[in-house]
């Protein structure tokens, strides 16, 4: 009966920190610069990751034509000329990944010149290590229970 | 056939032809300018034929990337050309001559290779020759090496400068006539009648070319150099822009062995004090408007006006001097 308990616990307590809210951003909001080079028909880099809250300045450094930068689910934008280099700054206050693109005809490829910016917190990993460390607890009275279970079966 | 199916026939025939050839007519005749990369041509078509104050209608659109329309000497700020729309402008001459158009957004290494001609022809055709640039009535060799003998340990600054001028008559220094022939180095030669150390006598030469300029010169000098200089002389100036690594052919192209890179001169760095002390403001000038011969250096003389080139200038030197703000 204990173990059936402590099996229970142990569900509760893995369905906790895998899926309970977590009261306040585990990273401190901070100002991140990025530079990115644009030029016909990339990006680079071409993802970027910052954490929920962050205030980004991107330096969008063009190295052939006029690109620009525009930012899915955020509406921002911002247009760089070769030796002029343009800085577009926004809050990333909405978590997910978007996709930004060149908003400037910059020749043939220019559709397919894309980005990507992940936004988020970085709780995931937090979540992992505990989910980790439940199994790892977890092993032994499962372990423990599975073997009684087989002596019970094997004394009948 | 009757007579009257006879003129239908032909009616029906004329109308087809018609709903099909009069925009095909239209197109041809309209005067849509076409803008291309350099590479593919540039402009379509780079010579205009115009009359003096007759308004002169250009519909501009460009086939790949975005472009822009300015013409030179004229201080006209440039309006894009952009791939699919078309961009409506009407220009009004005054003077007869050849005017050149130039693309003005960035579009390449060869971007400013993008360039042609209006011909403007009027009754008044006595249009008086322009005066020879100061390099030339100077008798100046533009390419000569013009490295400062000596420099300043620290960046001089117009600020100590200021105060250390009081009590000292330099006011032959501040007009435009000894600035423009004069390059810091042969002030700072100059100044050792007075009573100052090197960097004193550095520091009075920041305050000497700050005064010989304006704020509205500095602020109009540095958006031109962000939009024309910049993505080959770098945005801080030290000859490191964008482009710079582009203009030398590279080693595995069949473009010149390592003997043809060194030959090729980069893009001049502002920064180098050697360089920059030791030009005069008239030297730059016939730099800036000659282009450089056999570089990637444009030649800006048919574009900039000679108010334009010296506020250039004066910016340039702002890289070498600290000056108020």
């Amino acid at each position: 009966m204990i173990r059936f308990i402590s099996l229970v616990v142990l569900f509760a307590a893995g369905l906790a920190v895998a899926f309970a809210p977590l009261p306040a951003p585990s990273i401190a909001p901070q100002a991140r610069t990025l530079r990115i080079d644009a030029r016909q028909f990339a990006y680079s880099p071409s993802e970027l990751k910052v954490n929920l809250g962050d205030t980004v300045t991107v330096q969008l450094v063009s190295t052939d034509v006029v690109h620009g930068l525009y930012v899915d689910g955020y509406d921002v934008s911002v247009e760089a000329d070769p030796g002029q280099t343009a800085t577009l700054t926004f809050v990333a206050d909405r978590s997910g990944s978007f996709r930004f693109r060149c908003n400037v005809t910059c020749g043939a490829m220019h559709p397919f010149m894309i980005g990507k910016i992940t936004v988020e917190k970085n709780d995931l990993l937090f979540r992992s290590v505990g989910l980790a460390t439940l199994a790892v607890i977890g092993v032994f009275p499962l372990s423990s229970l599975l073997v009684e279970r087989k002596d019970r079966a094997l004394a009948k | 056939m009757k007579r009257s199916e006879l003129v239908s026939r032909i009616l029906i025939t004329v109308a087809v032809i018609g709903a099909v050839g009069a925009p095909l007519f239209f197109w041809s005749q309209s005067s849509l300018m076409h803008a291309r990369v350099a590479e593919s041509g540039g402009w379509n078509p780079n010579i205009i034929r115009a009359d003096v104050g007759a308004p002169l209608h250009l519909r501009l659109t460009s086939d790949d990337v975005v472009h822009g329309f300015a013409v030179g000497q004229m201080n006209m700020d440039g309006v894009d050309v952009l791939p699919g729309k078309v961009t409506d402008l009407t220009l009004t001459f005054d003077k007869p001559g050849t005017y050149t158009f130039y693309c003005t957004r960035w579009c390449g290494l060869n971007h400013w290779r993008m360039r042609g001609t209006i011909e403007v022809g009027g009754s008044n055709t006595d249009a008086e020759p322009a005066p020879a640039p100061l390099y030339v009535s100077l008798g100046l060799d533009i390419d000569a090496p013009h490295e400062a003998p000596a420099i300043p340990s620290q960046m001089p600054s117009a600020f100590r400068g200021e105060s250390l001028i009081r009590g000292l008559a330099i006011s032959q220094f501040i007009n435009s006539d000894f600035y423009r022939v004069h390059s810091p180095y042969e002030t700072f030669e100059n100044l050792d009648q007075y009573p100052l150390g090197e960097s004193q006598r550095w520091d009075v030469v920041a305050y000497i070319w700050q005064s010989n300029t304006t704020l509205e010169s500095l602020a109009n000098g540095k958006k031109l150099y962000a939009q024309n200089c910049a993505a080959c002389h770098g945005e801080n100036g030290a000859g490191n822009g964008v482009f710079a690594d582009d203009l030398l052919p590279s080693p595995n192209s069949g473009g010149g062995g390592d003997e043809v890179r060194s030959m090729i001169q980069t893009p001049a760095n502002f920064t180098d004090p050697k360089r920059i002390l030791g030009a005069s403001p008239a030297l730059l000038q016939g730099k800036i408007l000659r282009g450089g011969m056999g570089t990637g250096m444009p030649m800006w003389g048919s574009i900039f006006t000679e108010g334009q080139i010296w506020d250039l200038i004066a910016f340039i030197y702002s890289f070498q001097f600290e000056y108020q703000n």
